[in-house]
């Protein structure tokens, strides 16, 4: 539906067919802004390319000097950063942990959904209410209690004692998106399901699953989100070199006494360059998905 | 209706999953806190019941401000209602009434989204730099100020927090922006004709047309940025420290009374945000009903 | 056969743990009489060993050299080890005591940080491991005093550091001076011209997190001020901050801010720029830990010397009065399953990470040298020689006090740099806030 929407061309709104002077002055603001948001990305290139006194004290901003027989490519290959040992390793357990933290809170909020979208039941408002309160909780009060139970339970030191808690934090959210899409499906289609015999689970499983696609995407965007940079409950509850994730092998990098900013630099960029051209190839879908998120929560 | 014997069944297998991870991740631990509040407990000592002392320390020490943090994140809030969502509103129904590389702008100022804290964070420290940084020569360009040059993350000043507050307020300009945009574009394009047809300019079709019917993705955005602005964290940890008073958010009072062992006294700021936040997200649900 | 074996195995292995963790409850490495036995160093364990040593830091060379020795020599014990971010390991630490979930072998700082863990009951007693015929005699009993408590010994000194006054000869040189100012008046003398001339006499990093910097100076002014024994006493309690030599320390570190000795721009930087501005030749002193020996040396054509900071009241302190000490270390966690294992091979580890880091230019051996050590960088060097002829070190204030009042002496500290607070309100503050 969203995507119909997308494609009206009402003639005169257009700013393609206003004044040239607006539609100058606007194209001339929306450029400026742009190249403010993408000189950050801009300058965490530059900073892996720099030493530390270009970086802190000669050339804070600009392209590194000496283009490129001195541009310091060593701060990629410094055995510290580990670019073919270390970083392979987080990349893997923040692609692990964040997946299947993405996936347990897409299946508890939809089997959630499912129940305070379909069924009529005095505690569903009640449900809903607390559900949604969980987007205001800050993760910081959870740390000691999760790091006893997670120890009692027996999984320090395992990617589950991550995973959880991560899915958690995204289950609101996800529950808000996840009803949105589900109220859209007409109800016409679980009754009709209903006369030809199916069970609630059957419903659910084989009438709202397959109907429910659209949510994935939304969804994960989301949770995304929420968990590719988590660095606070990573720091409390990561107690193996072999389950660090990405933002706490970066973090790690910042000596006590020493900081090679180019290095950080170079493991950031790394680190987000994937991230921004997955972003740049599936734009236009990520976009719709997260717009949808907007318009069915 | 004959399947409301199975529905308690059903009901309780369903939200099972959700429940638990709920309960026991954001719901016991909010429990706990409350009750961990209520007790003087500081590593390594036995905790002793206090009754509400924690709290009045922390509303009146000035060690740890979190009375001051509130006033800080009430601004930080403000200034997000007032300058970042209508930022983002007046960029969304830009790029709404469709302008050439409409995607492109889209995609890019959503970027720094995308982008770790730490970047962003190391980034504006050099850009505050009183020598060398690029926000005083800006200023001074724009004739906002004279000669001298502005010590923006001065560890107590009073610049601080307006230092850490636009940082925060601009990267989540194009997180708002696509809420928004979507706003924008599902409001069906009849109405808007009909509306040009008895010739409002685009300006009032933006005013009577458009925003009001954006309601919902509205509420959206501003739930998020209140509380998200309550419980911010990450920024204000870079560019001042857990320590900072000047710029001090619950959450760095909170981070600084954990990290020195004072777990009761942190646990009650936990306390404070969640009553706060939880009431923002109240105030907010019923301001939006009443306009109805 | 072989199943049979492995099975057998598992069994001895399992009864052998069991008894382990009896005679370990009863036995917390204390007992004065029990005679030194040395534990089963060639048994299969696996010890988990904590460090903020991340691949950056001036220590990983020295960590990673000792550890290769130690596993060459006790190839059946694996280390597996985890090292965190300084700030982060200080949070997880603490939450990892409070849910009891520490490694056998953790890295701490001495004096208060570790003694908050011994009070709570959790930290293994060294007294026995240091029984060692091959170890008791390796280092100096006194270099163990920041980590003792009740008279036990709970912590194993890696290196040890001190404030250091780093002078940049070539711009002191511009000024007259062919030799760092040996008394205080020729000190303020010095910075006046240097002022005069354009230069900037002090870098000092003052933002956020950076108040340690801020303490390197005004720990210095304040001990050359009262006099040693005394700031000790007041960083350990047993004396009050109510001292008027101390209020008037503050104020003549503010004084030195006032006249422009200082980095204007201080408060936005962090202590790596102001280092890095440091060597790039902007200021004419860096008063900072002697960590920095190394990487000063490094750098070509920088001409750098070492020295303390010089004397203000004759009648209450000297030279010879440093601030720094053996505060790195490592203890052993109370709970853990190989205890005897781990306290052995933390002893013995620690004694390396002291060579290597020694070696390295990271910092001053905590154990005795009895290696060659010539190829030493000159600044280290120097700064061996300070500590040699030094007859007082006083525990950097930050890791001297338990952590609240750590965290409070900081904040006030933030305040005097940035002026919020004079000597008098400092020293009332703090004889306020710190019992």
């Amino acid at each position: 539906m969203a995507k119909d929407n997308m494609k009206f061309n009402s003639r005169d709104y257009s700013l393609k067919k206003s004044s040239p002077v607006g539609r100058v002055i606007c194209t001339i603001l929306l450029i400026f802004w742009s190249l403010v948001n993408l000189y950050p990305l801009f300058w965490m290139v530059t900073l892996s390319l720099k030493d530390n006194l270009q970086i802190n004290v000669t050339n804070k901003f600009g392209l590194p000097k000496g283009w490129p027989s001195q541009w310091h490519w060593e701060n990629y290959t410094h055995s510290e950063l580990g670019l073919l040992t270390r970083v392979p390793v987080f990349f893997k357990n923040s692609i692990i942990i964040t997946v299947l933290a993405i996936g347990i809170a897409l299946v508890a909020a939809m089997m959630a959904s499912y129940t305070l979208t379909r069924f009529q039941w005095k505690a569903s408002g009640a449900f809903n209410k607390m559900f949604l309160l969980g987007i205001t909780v800050p993760v910081q009060v959870s740390l000691v209690p999760l790091l006893v139970t997670t120890s009692q339970l027996g999984l320090t030191g395992t990617r589950i004692s991550l995973i959880i808690p991560y899915a958690a934090f995204s289950l609101s959210m996800a529950i808000l998106i996840s009803n949105g899409f589900m109220d859209n499906i007409p109800k016409e289609l679980d009754e009709a399901a209903y006369i030809d015999g199916c069970s609630r689970y059957g419903v659910f499983f084989r009438i709202i699953l397959p109907l429910m696609k659209p949510a994935v995407s939304t969804i994960g965007i989301y949770s995304f989100l929420q968990c590719w940079n988590e660095l606070i409950i990573a720091t409390t509850l990561v107690t193996k070199e072999e389950m660090k994730t990405l933002p706490i092998g970066i973090r790690n990098l910042v000596g006590t006494n020493k900081i090679d900013y180019g290095m950080i630099g170079a493991a950031i960029t790394v680190a987000t360059i994937p991230m921004v051209i997955v972003y740049v190839l599936m734009s236009k879908r990520i976009q719709e998905s997260f717009i949808a998120g907007a318009v069915k929560g | 209706m004959n399947r409301k014997s199975s529905d308690t069944g059903s009901i309780i297998v369903f939200l099972l999953p959700a429940v638990l991870l709920f309960v026991g991740i954001l719901v016991a631990p909010i429990i706990i806190s409350t009750y961990y509040s209520v007790f003087d407990w500081r590593f390594p000592f036995d905790k002793v019941y206090c009754g509400f002392k924690n709290y009045k320390t922390l509303f009146t020490s000035d060690w740890y401000p979190l009375w001051g943090s509130i006033k800080n994140v009430f601004v930080l809030a403000a200034l997000s209602l007032l300058i970042q969502l209508p930022l983002s509103l007046g960029l969304a129904l830009m790029l709404g009434r469709g302008i050439k590389g409409e995607r492109f702008f889209l995609s890019v100022n959503f970027l720094p989204v995308l982008i770790s804290t730490v970047v962003i964070g190391l980034l504006w420290r050099r850009m505050y730099d009183a020598e060398g940084g690029i926000i005083n020569p800006i200023l001074r360009s724009l004739g906002i100020i004279g000669e001298e040059n502005i010590q923006w993350l001065e560890a107590n000043g009073d610049k601080l927090l307006m230092a850490c507050i636009i940082p925060m307020l601009w990267q989540y300009v194009g997180y708002h922006m696509l809420l928004m945009y979507a706003g924008v574009k599902s409001v069906a394009p009849e109405l808007r004709e009909a509306a040009m047809i008895d010739g409002a300019t685009p300006w009032q079709v933006d005013r009577f047309v458009v925003i009001p019917s954006m309601k919902q993705v509205l509420k959206v955005s501003v739930i998020f940025s209140v509380t998200g602005s309550l419980k911010s964290y990450d920024l204000v940890s870079i560019l001042a420290g857990d320590r900072t008073s000047a710029a001090a958010v619950p959450s760095t009072v909170l981070m600084n009374t954990k990290s020195i062992g004072l777990y009761g006294m942190s646990s009650a700021c936990a306390v404070v945000i969640i009553i706060l936040c939880f009431v923002a997200a109240v105030l907010i649900n019923a301001l939006f009903r009443e306009r109805d | 056969m072989k199943k049979f074996l492995s099975t057998m195995l598992v069994v001895v292995m399992v009864l052998s743990l069991a008894a382990c963790g009896k005679k370990n409850n009863n036995d917390d490495g204390s007992d004065p009489n029990a005679a030194y036995v040395a534990p089963d160093m060639t048994k299969s364990v696996t010890l988990n060993f904590w460090s903020i040593c991340v691949p950056t830091d001036s220590n990983r060379g020295a960590y990673d050299d000792a550890i290769k020795d130690m596993k060459a020599k006790y190839p059946n014990i694996t280390l597996n080890e985890l090292a965190t971010q300084n700030d982060e390991y200080k949070q997880k630490i603490k939450d990892a005591f409070q849910a009891g979930e520490v490694a056998d072998i953790f890295f701490t700082w001495s004096c208060a940080f570790l003694g908050d863990f011994v009070q709570a009951g959790k930290v293994y007693c060294l007294d026995n491991a240091f029984k060692d015929p091959d170890l008791k005699d390796a280092i100096d009993t006194k270099m163990c005093n920041n980590s003792m408590y009740n008279g036990k010994k709970y912590g194993v000194p890696l290196t040890m550091n001190i404030v250091t006054l780093f002078a940049n000869m070539d711009i002191l040189k511009e000024v007259g001076y062919n030799d760092v100012p040996a008394t205080y008046d020729d000190l303020m003398a010095c910075c006046d011209k240097l002022v005069a001339a354009g230069k900037i006499p002090f870098g000092c990093a003052a933002g956020a997190n950076q108040e340690w910097c801020v303490t390197e100076y005004v720990e210095s002014i304040i001990e050359k001020s009262c006099g040693a024994k005394t700031l000790d006493d007041i960083f350990q309690g047993r004396a009050s901050w109510g001292n008027a030599d101390v209020a008037s320390a503050i104020d003549k570190f503010q004084d030195m801010i006032k006249k422009g000795y200082f980095d204007p721009n201080g408060q936005s930087m962090d202590n790596e720029q102001v280092k890095n501005n440091f060597i790039a030749g902007k200021y004419a002193f860096y008063i900072n830990g002697s960590w920095n020996c190394a990487d000063f040396a490094k750098v070509d054509g920088l001409n750098v010397k070492a020295s303390e900071f010089p004397v203000i009241d004759a009648s209450k302190s000297k030279l010879g009065q440093l601030i720094g000490g053996p505060s790195d270390t490592l203890a052993v966690f109370g709970n853990g399953a190989n205890k005897e294992i781990a306290a052995k091979y933390a002893l013995e580890l620690g004694r390396l990470i002291s060579k290597y880091g020694y070696l390295c230019g990271a910092g001053l051996p905590a154990w005795k040298v009895d290696y060659p050590a010539t190829d030493i960088n000159p600044l280290t060097q120097a700064v061996a020689e300070i500590v040699d002829k030094s007859d007082y070190l006083v525990l950097f204030g930050d890791t001297a006090m338990n952590s609240v009042d750590k965290d409070i002496y900081l904040k006030e500290i933030a305040n005097v740099y940035g002026g919020q607070v004079n000597g008098q309100k400092f020293i009332d503050d703090l004889k306020k806030a710190i019992r």
